[in-house]
């Protein structure tokens, strides 16, 4: 059995995190799983000046852009699909308080995973001749952008494409469905680009809502997505991507997302929702509490329940 | 006439052109529903996926509020990544078809879904006015899918000459302007809308009325398009849904939002 990497919330965001950084998170798309509770920790511990490396934003970049502790954003989609714009994140971009760098969908897991191979720059064959390459919030007066989305030449065919620079974020939050306590994770749902990001990452924190017996990772080794080789800590933490969806596990709070993006409209309405719902718990219990039983009793009785199944045998009821 | 509404006239004429067997891709909101309309109503071995990396799915439950909702994964037959959907699909150029939507369009079928800004830019770049939800995967969609189809609410600010920024490209300034860039896939070939529907000239790509909808007809589509739309000579009235496409759109359709005016 390897060693355990098993570690508070709290001391992680301590360990893991700190001003200025180029923090990422959000890569599995704005209603699915995200490291949601790890960005309420960063709110808890104070973080600010944040560089969002979000493939999408989520809730949780959408919480951090309202409460004014993100300077920089890297997206390729950022609203919160058909629950509508990002209040949060609209209203920092729109006063000028954040600087928001616009992708696609496919050019941040490209730049994810040439990071990951530690390669100089990515081919771009998407992006190109449209504003996303001429226009850059980081460098707002050059038109076209030169340092963006540059044009190469492709030495094989001697046609013009462009070069996405690569990303190597400071720290990830990955929400994963399932981990044992060194980190092996099993990811239900779409993976998105949680596989390319943990290898881009220079540290990866894991944040499961399940841990697992070690047993499990032995009789599935091919479903694991992140290995424990990259990981540098796990949080066990239950709807950890509450209010949003975890395939298997549960599902959106629809209620709640509608709620929160409401709040995040407004400065007080984020003051008000930073009051209610990221300071008042002490921990899992009382977080738990604090969406309420009953609620949770109903997002777990999810359609896509059965996906659990074969897993549910290896569950640890009490965390080791 | 039966009862049904423009959004659904849109979403079913969307979907009429989704053919049985093609490799497709949908993005979120009423563009997945137009394309399992197609799957349901026409097109059974239609080859779907979702840029989340769903394959094979069907919505249960109602519209996703999202492409990897849960409510879209409770019958996959595999999960994947963005880059295996977004990129070994479509910027490979495999994919057959891929369906978008708009905030703004202009008359050469490029797309805005970033911001609405005060006037034009500028030389200088600033925040919009308001901002929208970026590009997604609509960019890599337009850039990779072999045709794509748009499907746009029909207002007169969202129909300009020229969009202000492109988000998603068309065919950028008409002719051949595409090709300068050398993406894989050949650009826009509908533009749907809650009117009719417009579809590229042949030789300029420039974006002309091709049908209008029983409740619609020329006039009310040309006030509403912020350019001096052109009419083709064969252009004519698009036949309303039958009973049964209304039937497996609604099958599909499940929480009605298409029926929300």
């Amino acid at each position: 059995m390897s060693q355990s990497k098993l570690i508070s919330l709290a001391e992680a965001a301590r360990r893991y995190s700190w001003d200025g950084m180029q923090y990422a998170s959000g890569a599995a798309l704005p209603v699915g799983s995200d490291a949601i509770i790890f960005g309420r920790e960063l709110l808890r511990q104070g973080r600010r000046d944040l560089h969002a490396v979000f493939h999408c934003n989520s809730q949780q970049l959408n919480l951090l852009a309202a409460a004014g502790v993100v300077s920089k954003a890297e997206c390729g989609f950022s609203a919160l699909e058909v629950f509508g714009f990002a209040n949060g994140l609209r209203r920092a971009v729109e006063s000028g308080q954040l600087a928001l760098e616009d992708y696609s969908n496919l050019a941040m897991p490209l730049r994810l995973l040439g990071g990951a191979l530690n390669w100089p720059f990515v081919p771009a064959t998407v992006n190109i001749g449209s504003d996303i390459q001429d226009r850059s919030a980081f460098a707002p007066d050059e038109y076209p952008a030169k340092a963006k989305i540059p044009a190469v030449t492709d030495p094989f065919t001697g046609r013009q494409i462009g070069a996405f620079s690569v990303l190597q974020p400071d720290v990830a939050a990955i929400h994963v469905t399932l981990a044992d306590v060194s980190g092996n994770s099993i990811l239900l749902g779409t993976e998105w680009s949680r596989v390319e990001l943990s290898r881009a990452a220079k540290k990866v924190v894991i944040i499961a809502d399940a841990i697992v017996d070690q047993g499990c990772i032995r009789q599935y080794p091919n479903l694991v997505r992140i290995p424990d080789i990259i990981v540098e800590a796990v949080v066990h933490w239950p709807f950890a991507a509450w209010p949003q969806s975890s395939p298997g596990m549960y599902d959106a709070d629809e209620d709640h997302m509608k709620f929160m993006n409401k709040a995040l409209a407004t400065e007080q309405g984020t003051a008000d929702y930073i009051r209610d719902f990221v300071t008042p718990y002490q921990d899992v219990d009382s977080y738990l509490d604090m969406i309420g039983r009953d609620k949770l009793a109903k997002l777990s009785d999810s359609s896509t329940s059965f996906l659990l199944d074969p897993y549910r045998q290896w569950i640890l009821e009490t965390t080791p | 006439m039966s009862d049904f509404t423009r959004q659904e006239m849109m979403a079913i004429a969307t979907g009429r052109e989704i053919r049985d067997g093609e490799l497709a891709i949908f993005g979120v909101g009423l563009s997945m529903l137009a394309g399992y309309f197609a799957q349901e109503n026409h097109a059974p071995n239609l080859r779907t996926m979702t840029e989340g990396g769903v394959y094979g799915a069907t919505p249960v439950g109602g519209l996703p509020w999202g492409i990897e909702c849960n409510r879209i994964s409770s019958n996959a037959t595999c999960f994947s990544s963005a880059v295996d959907a977004l990129g070994f699909l479509v910027a490979s150029g495999r994919c057959d078809v891929g369906v978008i939507g708009a905030a703004q369009v202009d008359k050469f079928g490029n797309v805005n879904t970033t911001g609405i800004w005060d006037g034009e830019i500028g030389p200088t770049f600033r925040p919009p006015k308001t901002r929208l939800p970026g590009a997604g995967g609509a960019n890599d969609i337009a850039c990779g899918a072999k045709r794509f189809i748009i499907m746009v609410t029909h207002e007169p600010k969202r129909f300009a000459e020229k969009v202000t920024y492109i988000s998603s490209p068309g065919y950028l300034e008409g002719g051949d302007a595409r090709a300068r860039h050398g993406f894989v896939g050949s650009g826009p070939s509908a533009i749907i809308t809650t009117l009719g529907i417009l579809r590229p000239e042949a030789g300029t790509n420039e974006f002309i009325l091709d049908g209008w909808f029983p409740f619609s007809c020329i006039d009310e589509i040309k006030a509403n398009t912020g350019w001096a739309l052109k009419v083709s000579p064969t252009a004519q009235v698009i036949p309303e849904p039958t009973a049964a496409e209304l039937a497996n759109l609604r099958k599909v359709d499940q929480t009605g939002a298409l029926r929300k005016q």
